[in-house]
């Protein structure tokens, strides 16, 4: 049988290669970039980016947006810095609760009340901000070194020599993985970005699943905010102002499409090495991190005219 | 006569149906021709050829004699065609001047601007030419109905004030919603437009065709199967020739159609949906199939979505299964045990990117969930019997349903419900689209359902379908019943009983 590369096998493998491609560019020009270690911290350092976007992919995939997740995983860093010399080990599930009731929200206010997801979670966005603002009153919150060993090893220590954040991400790579593939829910979540009124149509509480979506959305947001903290080692209401550009540019350079439907985790995930990459390789050239911001724009705009087939959109609002 | 619109041998597929075979078909300087044909024909494919919607895949259009390529509505425009559509395409918010010369702005320019006094001027005198008694300021919004189709009108028409050569106009079941008054009117314009313009009128009333045409086409499945002056045309002969075939009881399985039991599975007394219907009584039994008639604006469409459970009713009371039920989603109806085959397969039917397999579980997922996770086996040798016992063409169950032809989508869709069990089946003009060989399987598994003890309720794409399916057919008019018929085998009622009680 012969080989043949269709266009959609080309679309379907495209940020893989695009992701090698920039790796060995930025390897060429400096070869210290190949060692394991680089690498590994390299990936370790995306993890936070990747877990903030996983969620959102589910969202954008049953065709909405959730712009409130960098106030979420903001604020979920600030119950975690303000939980932990209080309520010890559960802070952690009471931060991730906090990501989740946010998502929730958002979710509840887009389908019942029938409003936009952008609006909806904007408006979310603002009011979670504040809600941060007052958990930390205003200002950074240290973790003590001694919370943080007690606490937060699993986050940021090692095990054989791999970042413990890279074992955080690829557990949950594998486990939203196996959501969106393998579940009722990913089915369902596949099917609404398709072809919303076929599944209403076939007797599915329709609402139910996306207001599941943006709590996942909201949760993944959490996680990525303990872990931001983890890393830093302090919550603050601001912690992760500036993600939320690179965040919806990862799911998008991964090929999911941005009118719902089609991706997957792992696309995310390769999407969020992609655009570290391309962050770590403007350092390098000596782009300023403002700077940054613009090429991430554009990127944006350059990922979803090649993931979409524009032709087939008559009208875009 | 020179013609000043022809077209010669025109074929148009889309995936799984040919729209147009070999289709010829003229129009001479100030002739109206009518063109009739039943719901599917390809009437309507014709007219969107004309009016460059659609290309042809073979075969040319030719204006005044010469070969064209018309490449959208606004370059048919310009070569002189103007298109009334069978849906409306006036824009609610905008005003009838506004709607007349959409996308004419520019003829009304003043320093830049549009000038509202000088449009409305023109449109008054648009409006004149149609009788039609409106503010050219007034909002579309605030027009009735038929009012908006008067404006419609108007857009068409304008284009004989403008184009300096021949005019065609392409009416697309224009007296559908127009009551008799209107219609009169209608004539009047389009004799006194004859002067000046062609027109080619669609209608499915073949005494208003024979009324004001020359000439007449007939359509069946994509072909034009019979022309003739209008003078030496009956009505029997046209329908004979639409139809295509004396209605014969093997079409639609008439030998299988199963009696009524005595077990009701679905009570209505009393619905009401405001501005839809009201006072809808029925029982519907084990194993019978009530079928639904009349015009658009009767309420059955309404009625059909109500059961349903995509829109709630108003007032009066559901029983399935002799208890109550009140559906305020699509959802709560399936929790029931109804299924709903909608007519806009691709949107409401089916996921068109999903497979095969995946569309028809789509309604009865928890099935096939063992531990919160998917039995994909399963699921697969589910899909591949229903394959079999449907025989529907396909490669595989992981096919994607959007690459398979209408016929066999809409196996799909009905395999979908039965997949989840359901035992009341409503079924929205369910061979809509579909080529003729493919309408009959369905038929047959319509039958193959109330056999095993399904009901069901038929909007039919045609009256012939409606009676030829039904145990027991209601006919429905300004939202009430107006008749109820009993349909058994060899007993069926004519379309003509039927109608006097739908208009």
């Amino acid at each position: 049988m012969k080989m043949t590369v269709s266009r959609e096998d080309i679309r379907a493998y495209a940020p893989l290669i695009v992701l090698m491609a920039l790796v060995l560019a930025v390897g060429l020009y400096d070869s210290t970039f190949f060692s394991s270690k680089n690498l590994l911290t390299i990936t370790a350092d995306t993890m936070t980016l990747f877990l903030m976007a996983s969620g959102v992919t589910f969202v954008i995939m049953i065709g909405g947006i959730d712009l409130s997740i960098q106030s979420v995983a903001s604020m979920a860093s600030c119950i975690l810095a303000v939980g932990l010399p209080r309520f010890g080990l559960a802070a952690i599930p009471l931060a991730v609760l906090g990501g989740a009731a946010a998502g929730f929200l958002g979710g509840i206010v887009s389908t019942r009340l029938r409003i936009p997801s952008f609006i909806a979670t904007l408006a979310v966005s603002g009011i979670v901000a504040s809600a941060a603002y007052w958990f930390s009153s205003e200002r950074s919150i240290n973790i003590s070194e001694e919370d943080s060993a007690k606490y937060l090893g699993w986050a940021v220590g090692e095990l054989i020599g791999v970042p413990n954040e890279v074992w955080v991400g690829m557990f949950f790579l594998a486990l939203l993985s196996a959501l969106l593939g393998l579940t009722p829910f990913g089915r369902l979540v596949r099917a609404i970005g398709s072809q919303e009124r076929a599944v209403m149509a076939s007797g599915i509480d329709v609402d139910r699943t996306k207001i599941a979506a943006y709590a996942l959305s909201g949760t993944m947001a959490g996680v990525a905010g303990i872990l931001m903290a983890a890393r830093l080692g302090s919550g603050s209401p601001t912690l992760a102002s500036e993600f939320l550009l690179p965040a919806i540019a990862c799911i998008v350079v991964g090929g999911t499409a941005i009118t719902g439907g089609v991706g997957s985790v792992w696309r995310t995930f390769v999407g969020a090495l992609i655009v570290q990459v391309v962050r770590i390789g403007m350092t390098f050239v000596g782009v300023s991190a403002f700077a940054q911001q613009i090429v991430f724009g554009f990127i944006l705009v350059a990922a979803v005219a090649i993931t979409m087939d524009r032709s087939k959109i008559a009208i875009v609002k | 006569m020179e013609p000043v619109l022809e077209i010669k041998g025109v074929s148009k597929s889309f995936p799984g149906v040919k729209a147009l075979q070999d289709v010829s078909f003229s129009v001479g300087k100030g002739e109206v021709v009518g063109l009739i044909g039943e719901n599917g024909a390809g009437k309507s494919t014709l007219l969107k050829v004309l009016n460059g919607i659609y290309q042809p895949d073979v075969g040319g259009v030719f204006v005044d004699g010469a070969p064209v390529r018309i490449t959208s509505p606004r370059d048919a425009f310009d070569k002189g065609i103007a298109m009334v559509f069978q849906e409306q395409l006036i824009l609610p918010n905008l005003t009838v001047a506004e709607n007349i010369f959409l996308g004419r702005e520019e003829e009304f320019l003043r320093y830049g601007l549009i000038s509202k006094s000088r449009m409305n001027a023109a449109a008054a005198v648009e409006l004149r030419k149609v009788h039609l008694n409106v503010h050219p300021g007034k909002r579309c919004a605030d027009l009735t109905f038929a009012d908006r189709q008067m404006v419609e009108i108007a857009k068409a028409l304008s284009l004989d004030s403008r184009i300096k050569g021949d005019v065609t106009i392409l009416l697309d079941e224009p007296t559908s919603v127009l009551e008799k008054k209107e219609i009169d009117l209608l004539f009047g314009i389009i004799n006194d437009l004859k002067q000046r313009a062609s027109i080619v009128f669609i209608s499915h009333r073949l005494e208003e065709v024979l009324a004001i045409s020359d000439r007449v086409y007939v359509m069946r499945d994509g072909k034009v199967v019979f022309e003739t002056p209008a003078k030496s045309a009956t009505i029997k002969a046209l329908h004979q020739h639409m139809v295509g075939r004396q209605l014969h009881h093997e079409y639609y399985r008439e030998a299988r159609q199963t009696a009524a039991t005595a077990v009701p599975v679905l009570e209505a007394q009393g619905l009401a949906k405001r501005g839809g219907f009201s006072n809808v009584s029925f029982t519907l039994h084990e194993g019978e199939i009530i079928g639904i008639a009349g015009v658009i604006g009767s309420g059955r469409e309404d009625l059909a979505k109500c059961l349903a459970g995509h829109k709630p009713v108003d007032a009066g009371i559901l029983k399935i299964g002799g208890k109550l039920a009140s559906f305020r989603a699509a959802h709560d109806a399936t929790a029931r045990g109804i299924g709903f085959v909608p007519s806009e397969r691709k949107i409401e039917g089916l996921v068109a990117s999903f497979s095969v397999a995946e569309n028809m579980t789509l309604a009865a997922l928890p099935k096939f969930v063992s531990g919160g996770i998917i039995r994909f086996a399963d699921e697969k040798k589910t899909a591949d019997d229903w394959v079999a016992q449907l025989k529907i063409k396909t490669p595989s169950t992981a096919t994607m349903v959007g690459s398979l032809s209408g016929g066999n989508q809409q196996k799909v869709v009905l395999a979908k419900w039965r997949v989840a069990g359901v035992r009341v089946v409503i079924l929205d003009h369910p061979t809509r689209g579909i080529d003729v060989g493919a309408k009959e399987d369905v038929y047959e598994l319509i039958r193959d359902m109330t056999a095993e003890g399904l009901a069901v309720v038929l909007l039919g794409d045609t009256l012939d379908e409606v009676i030829g399916m039904s145990s027991r057919i209601l006919v429905m008019r300004d939202g009430e019943i107006a008749a109820t018929f009993d349909a058994a085998p060899g007993k069926k009622p004519t379309q003509v009983e039927l109608v006097e009680h739908m208009v």
